[in-house]
């Protein structure tokens, strides 16, 4: 074992290996984007597909990981600063940006072996999720939310693995055509978009551990499904009552034999 | 160039449980997944499992000289679901041992003589073969442009945990893996 990794070699022999051989999409390098590309490249992780279609802005820079006041002034693309992070910790890792919305570069995303999105809408987890689903990508969904509550704010958020095959968003309550169809309506209540670094920092890490139990578990009660709840106030990441009411329940969103790959593939000679 | 496969584990484990019941006769079973393709970039493709189809007793054929033998029903009975449902169909079987897998000279020989009968129905897609072990696996794609078949860069088992076998030319897959 490569003795930058010897601290972590409960995750097994060939754990450098198997992280290193491993190739990730993040969907979305700001707050909490930008927290997972840095632990995944302090854990080994080989190949990043990173895409984003902003810059920094000076109001990023109470949470985006690895940004400098400078990169606010120059206006750096996100999926820079995230990929000089990267390669800053393993020079070997291949982190190849994107700089534009997902769904311009949706045939990529099919080559990996999982997705984390770190998106602000639920539209776009919406897709991210059939995405996933059409080419048997795992995804995992951060996210998190201020709200206000009689005598200040309510800090929530949650870390969603959706698995083919298993329990979905929609499944689990988190999307609703409710929240899709509102979704112009800003559901924060603390000015636009409410983000802070250790809020992000809680759910990647524990996105991040998810992945990694999943690529190397290092425990036997490994689930099929995660739904995890943040809460900020407490200082607490909890599995969520909905998933336990749900577990053992079939998707009907996704069935077993629902469609997958390209409606029509067209063989080409390459 | 890329050639990937995806199974979930519960398909998988239908297979397995499947392949690894005794037979009357056929030493052991042989099976098909169908399955569908999508396009990846910057080239190549990846081969999605969908479902798996059991070969039914009365279908095998006493001989001897292999595992086991397909008939001509079981054949006809997959390219009339490829025909029907427009499916590409992979033919799998096992090895029973643990590690990397790979067919025999009997198994090449066998399969590289009735995959391309498959585009007799379905002649714009791919279809091929895949040998599991008890832990890995390994598959051959035959694709309607090329003579030859391409095997897999990797063989994904997606599920908990998750489970990728990679080519042994893991290199080259890793340099070419996001290039556009």
């Amino acid at each position: 074992m490569n003795e930058r990794y010897e601290r972590q070699s409960f995750l097994g022999s060939q754990s450098d290996r198997i992280l290193g051989g491993c190739a990730v999409t993040i969907v979305g390098l700001g707050g909490g984007g930008s927290h997972i590309a840095q632990q995944l490249g302090h854990l080994g992780v080989g190949n990043f597909l990173l895409i984003d279609p902003d810059r920094v802005e000076e109001s990023n820079l109470n949470r985006l990981i690895g940004a400098t006041a400078e990169d606010a002034a120059r206006r750096t693309q996100k999926t820079l600063v995230a990929s000089r992070l990267i390669n800053g910790i393993d020079p070997l890792a291949r982190a190849e940006r994107l700089d534009g919305k997902w769904q311009e570069f949706h045939q990529f995303l099919r080559g990996s072996d999982i997705i984390f999105g770190c998106v602000d809408t639920y539209r776009d987890r919406y897709e991210l999720e059939i995405t996933a689903r059409r080419y048997l990508v795992p995804y995992i969904d951060i996210g998190m939310n201020v709200h206000e509550i009689e005598g200040g704010f309510s800090v929530s958020g949650q870390v969603i693995l959706s698995m083919p095959g298993c329990l979905c968003m929609r499944c689990l309550g988190f999307l609703r055509d409710d929240l899709l169809a509102r979704e112009e309506e800003n559901y924060g209540a603390a000015g636009g978009r409410p983000q802070v670094v250790w809020a992000n920092g809680a759910l990647a890490s524990a996105a991040v551990a998810v992945f990694t139990q999943l690529f190397t578990p290092w425990h036997a009660a490994h689930a099929d499904c995660v739904y995890l709840e943040y809460d900020g106030n407490n200082q607490s990441v909890t599995t969520s009552n909905r998933l336990l009411q749900m577990r053992g329940r079939q998707c009907p969103h996704f069935p077993q034999r629902s469609d997958l790959g390209d409606p029509f593939w067209i063989p080409e000679k390459f | 160039m890329r050639v990937a496969f995806k199974i979930t584990r519960s398909l998988l484990g239908r297979a397995f449980d499947d392949l690894r019941r005794s037979h009357p006769f056929a030493a052991e079973r042989v099976g098909f997944f169908s399955c569908r393709v999508g396009a990846l970039k910057p080239s190549g493709w990846v081969v999605l499992a969908h479902d798996f189809h059991s070969v039914a007793d009365d279908d095998y054929l006493r001989d001897r000289t292999v595992g086991a033998m397909m008939g001509p029903a079981a054949i006809r009975k997959a390219m009339q679901f490829t025909l029907s449902n427009e499916v590409c169909m992979f033919h799998v079987h096992i090895h029973e041992h643990r590690g990397q897998p790979w067919f025999s000279g009997t198994d090449l020989r066998e399969t590289a003589q009735f995959v391309p009968d498959f585009w007799h129905v379905r002649p714009h897609l791919v279809h091929g073969a895949v040998v599991l072990s008890l832990d890995s696996a390994a598959a051959l794609c035959w694709h309607p442009q090329y003579s030859k078949p391409f095997r897999f860069s990797d063989f994904s088992v997606v599920g908990t945990p998750m489970s990728v076998t990679r080519s042994p030319n893991e290199r080259e897959i890793r340099e070419t893996k996001f290039l556009r």
